[in-house]
């Protein structure tokens, strides 16, 4: 056992630049393995601890505000809650805080404790008095607002203004990035704040153990049931807000869990390629090796322990950096729950991450080393080296009828000469250039989307109108602005679907409303009265297709609707209607919009236009150009597919220079020999460029299509976690040139990774190695 | 007659050598002369044709070829006076595996950017392996191998042909052939520096033979008639047999 120890170590300090490529593709792939594992094994609990904490509310149902509270007070009973909490009284709020407007389902609340829904207070503390607000941290931070500050609330006509007193963590709600934002104020507050269109009671459910998904819709349809029709406006579960928490760590765990995956096979590739690299080059050492006494065991043990050291380095490396590099995110999530950050890792995890991560290394490097350890001693000392084959031949052929110089003739042959490694080569390089196709791709097809959703290109200014100011004055400012060249007007609605429990929240628009920049995904955008749109989920869960009417209703008045298209949207993950404000004419009371676009002409100046609309309402009218920055969550997932392209190229370097350093090496009597017939040390590193250039070609261009398609894939994951069909725009991102850049570029770092070994090759001291024949 | 290589006061200590492989040698070739080298084992002679052939540099001394003072010129220009001016061939051959006897032949001219594949069939007509051109190394005979090789050494027709004990590895009959066909090129105008254990080869063939012993050139016997001189040349190979 020692012998084959010592032989080892001997022939790893022999052979240290191989040792470095498996130390660093090992220790990416490890580290990476490593984040995926430890962010996929901690997303959900930290999310259920807090629930169980702050005992969150399995249901939070919204009652119209005419439904008679003391009825409400028997709804816990009726649908078998644990506990519960409300009802409580609750308004749609608007206020101002310096010179941004907000709109807020504000809750009357006099306490931030309770038997469902305690909200954990982060800073200040609860209203003790009737001017006196209390607001989500989340929202609070995103918007840069401190408790002590003032706000206008801008719904009713008085105008008061309330004091944060307060910030809090609400365990029920999703962060502000991704939802809209609940606010309290004491129960006595309400009234004064309250306008009779936008009052509402909330009622929060506990249950006993964890109530399914399917238990909690029929809860709500059981509370339907046996209150008066129209009484419930809507529900969240919290499995709805769960996923909206984890949707970004999900996300980034997906990714990270795929391209890992990737990453290790890159490893096992080029740990397999190594292996057999050293066994055909130490073919005479292996007899040798044999005939001193060496059992076939010891000499495949020499062999995979001169992987297994290094890896076995890379690995205690890399776990913990991976544990290290995924706590930022963790963090990031435990923010936003209002946890305290602790370190969060698993020693045990790390521990089989690492005893699997040696066995994968093993096995690459075992297998082809067995057929050193069933080597017969004497075929090895008397062939010095192993077999070689006259393959190549065709590829030569090709090239030489193109009249290439002989160098670039002879590096092309040597790529292929040995069919086995090219191959694993070539999967390292196809997964190094299709991670960066999805790593250009993704960003951009997530910036296709967030565009459409700002109105990028569409509109330029977006203004809010609170309840107590008309529409028509709104439009009148508007309309009077020279520079407004299109106003489309929002209004919100909810219809009820046949088929779905809750209702649907619908966006009703007026005016030339196909210039809004929703994507279309199949169908057409509506054209006449009584047309909808809806996203996937909707239509699925609906049973609707293309063409299909049905009868919805608005407060119980019947509805006449016809799908005439699928459009892509991820509000409530997938579950909204978009239809004109035409289909609405009949509700009453009527529909009227409360937000508007205005398309302004070319070459304006936004930020004058918002300063003149604001200064023509300064309190009831909010004017602000429309922020059409990616979101942070987005923002998180395209660094992290940028850190895995770094990784999955560095790899794919790793594993074209191990094969040129093996070519190279293997190669030394035909380089040594090239050289005394006068090749020039210029020629040979022409010769080993070439062969890097051709593999690195080959594998690029197996990997475009194979990298288009993973973007497609990975699109359709993403867009399906929010209920939607991917906008065919979102796949065709790229342009063909772009592409060949890609390729270019690979072909270019293939080559660049050739330069040492082709120096080395170049400089062959040619009379030691023909000397040594 | 013009001289064509001069070595002036060579020595050559290799890395980690004690005692230099070449101490103190001065030579000069005339053009269209063939020489043989002869010496015992680890005297010296490769190292010579080494540096003739600018395969490796001198730790002192100058080596000129046809004029040019090699340890003027870099790895490049090293390289291209081999291509144009140098033919080797080696005593285990040296083709190149996976290029077929034609390929093998083509290399040099290639190396240089010339396409000559009449000349290398040509060559290998003249040297009696025409049949052999699209077959690989491992399917030749030593002998026709090291045909091969010759007609690669000659393919960018070189001013000098090297050859280092290009029959040690050939059974006699092939050895023979091999030097037979040296002696022709010879007759044809090529000067040739050969390194030979075999006496008798030598001096059958070429008109001078330089004996090394040591790293020293101890004699350089120009034989007018090769029958007479042929004894000297055996005096030489007994002392070094008595080593
Ligand atoms: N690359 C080298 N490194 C170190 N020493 C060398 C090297 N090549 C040759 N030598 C040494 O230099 C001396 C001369 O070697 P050289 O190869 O020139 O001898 P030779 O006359 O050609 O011998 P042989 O007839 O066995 O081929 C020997 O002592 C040899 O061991
Ligand atoms: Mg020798």
């Amino acid at each position: 056992m020692t012998a084959v120890i010592v032989k080892a170590l001997a022939d790893l300090r022999r052979r240290r630049l191989q040792a470095a490529v498996i130390f660093l593709t090992v220790l990416l792939a490890s580290a990476t393995g490593t984040m995926a594992l430890t962010l996929s094994s901690q997303t959900r609990d930290p999310y259920q601890a807090a629930f169980e904490a702050q005992k969150g509310a399995h249901l939070q149902v919204l009652f119209k505000g005419t439904t008679d509270p003391q009825l409400l007070a028997t709804t816990p009973a009726l649908i078998g809650a644990s506990s519960f909490g409300g009802p409580y009284p609750a308004t749609d709020l608007q206020f101002k805080s310096g010179d941004r407007k907000f709109y807020m389902t504000t809750i009357g609340r006099d306490t931030a404790g309770g038997e469902v829904e305690v909200l954990n207070i982060t800073s200040g503390r609860w209203a003790r008095a009737n001017d006196e607000i209390v607001l989500t941290r989340s929202f609070s931070e995103l918007n840069h607002i401190s408790v002590g500050d003032h706000v206008k609330v801008t719904s009713v006509r008085e105008t008061p203004t309330l004091t944060v007193v307060g910030q809090v963590v609400d365990i029920d709600e999703g962060s502000a990035d991704l939802s809209s934002q609940h606010a309290w104020i004491l129960q006595a507050a309400v009234p004064a704040l309250t306008t009779p269109a936008s009052s509402t009671y909330v009622m929060d459910y506990r249950f006993p153990g964890d109530p399914t998904s399917a238990q909690l819709r029929g809860y709500v349809d059981q509370l339907r049931a046996s209150l008066p029709a129209g009484s419930v406006t809507a529900s969240v579960n919290y499995f709805t807000i769960r996923s909206a928490f984890n949707i970004t760590n999900q996300i980034v765990t997906g990714v990270l869990t795929a391209f890992s995956i990737f990453a290790l096979a890159a490893t096992i590739a080029i740990v397999a390629t190594l292996v057999t690299g050293i066994v055909i080059s130490a073919y005479r050492e292996i007899g040798i090796m044999k005939a001193v006494g060496f059992t076939p065991a010891g000499v495949v043990g020499v062999f995979a322990l001169q992987i297994i050291i290094p890896a076995l380095a890379a690995c205690l490396l890399g776990i913990p950096a991976g544990t290290l590099a995924s706590q930022p995110l963790l963090a990031n999530s435990s923010h936003a729950l209002g946890l305290a950050y602790v370190p969060t890792f698993s020693i045990g995890l790390d521990l089989v991450l690492l005893a699997a991560g040696l066995l994968v290394v093993s096995v690459a490097a075992t297998l082809p080393a067995l057929r050193a350890g069933l080597l017969k001693p004497i075929t090895a000392i008397t062939n010095a080296t192993a077999p070689r084959t006259a393959s190549g031949r065709r590829l030569r052929g090709s090239a030489a009828r193109l009249r290439l110089p002989r160098p670039l003739i002879l590096g092309f042959g040597d790529a292929f000469v040995r069919p086995l490694r090219a191959i694993l080569t070539l999967v390292t390089v196809l997964l190094g250039v299709a991670t960066v196709v999805v790593a250009v791709g993704l960003p951009r097809s997530f910036a296709l989307i967030n565009n459409s959703e700002t109105g990028l290109g569409n509109y330029q200014v977006v203004v809010d109108r609170s309840g107590v100011y008309p529409d028509s004055e709104v439009m009148r400012i508007l309309n009077s602005q020279p520079e407004t060249t299109r106003v489309i007007a929002l209004a919100g609605q909810t219809v009820t679907v046949p088929g779905l429990g809750d209702p649907v929240d619908t966006v009703v628009f007026r005016g030339d409303s196909s210039h809004f920049g929703l994507m279309v995904i199949a169908g057409r955008w509506f054209a006449a009265p009584g047309e909808v749109l809806a996203p996937r989920a909707l239509l699925q869960d609906a049973h609707l297709k293309i063409g299909d009417s049905f009868t919805g209703s608005v407060d119980g008045q019947p509805l006449q609707l016809r799908v005439v298209g699928e459009v892509y949207a991820i509000d409530n993950f997938g579950h909204s209607l978009y239809t004109d404000l035409a289909t609405m004419a009949a509700i009453k009371p009527a529909v009227e919009p409360f937000s508007y676009r205005v398309t302004l002409a070319p070459g304006s100046d936004v930020n004058a236009y918002v300063r003149r609309v604001a200064a023509a309402e300064p309190d009831l009218i909010d004017a602000r150009a429309s922020d059409t920055s990616i979101i942070g969550p987005v923002k998180i997932i395209d660094s992290v597919l940028l850190v895995l392209a770094v990784v999955l190229v560095l790899i794919g370097v790793g594993g074209v220079f191990n094969t040129l350093l093996l070519n190279t090496r293997e190669r030394l009597h035909d380089t040594a020999t090239l050289k005394a017939l006068g090749m020039s040390p210029r020629q040979v590193m022409v010769m080993v460029a070439a062969s890097a250039g051709l593999i690195a070609l080959v594998g690029g261009l197996i990997a475009l299509p194979f990298g288009l398609s993973l973007h497609h894939l990975l699109n359709d994951v993403i867009s399906n976690s929010a209920g939607n069909d991917t906008p065919p725009g979102a796949y065709n991102v790229f342009n063909p040139l772009e592409l060949l850049l890609i390729l270019v570029l690979g072909v270019g770092v293939a080559v660049a990774a050739a330069l040492l070994p082709g120096r080395w090759a170049a400089r062959t001291n040619v009379v030691e190695v023909l000397h040594s024949e | 007659m013009s001289e064509l290589v001069r070595l002036t006061d060579i020595t050559k200590v290799y890395q980690g050598g004690i005692t230099g492989a070449l101490n103190g040698v001065s030579v000069t070739v005339e053009r269209g002369e063939f020489t043989a080298i002869m010496g015992p084992s680890g005297s010296g002679k490769s190292t010579l044709l080494n540096l003739v052939a600018g395969l490796d540099r001198p730790t002192s001394g100058s080596v000129e070829v046809g004029g040019t003072d090699l340890g003027k010129l870099g790895e490049a220009g090293l390289a291209r006076f081999r291509r144009d001016h140098i033919g080797f061939v080696f005593q285990f051959f040296h083709l190149l595996p996976n290029l077929t006897a034609l390929e093998n032949v083509l290399i040099p001219a290639q190396l240089k950017g010339t396409v000559v594949p009449g000349r290398a069939r040509e060559l290998l007509d003249l040297l009696g392996i025409k049949e052999v051109a699209d077959k690989y190394p491992a399917r030749l005979s030593g002998g026709q191998q090291q045909r091969v090789a010759i007609a690669r050494a000659l393919i960018n027709n070189p001013t000098l042909l090297l050859a280092d004990e290009p029959t040690g590895a050939l059974d006699m009959h092939s050895g023979e052939q091999v030097m037979e066909l040296l002696g022709r090129l010879h007759r044809d105008g090529q000067t040739i520096l050969l390194v030979t254990h075999d006496a008798k080869l030598a001096t059958r063939h070429a008109a001078r033979v330089l004996s090394v012993l040591d790293g020293k050139i101890v004699d350089d016997a120009r034989l007018e008639s090769p029958e007479r001189t042929a004894s000297e040349v055996i005096r030489v190979r007994s002392e070094e047999a008595s080593r």
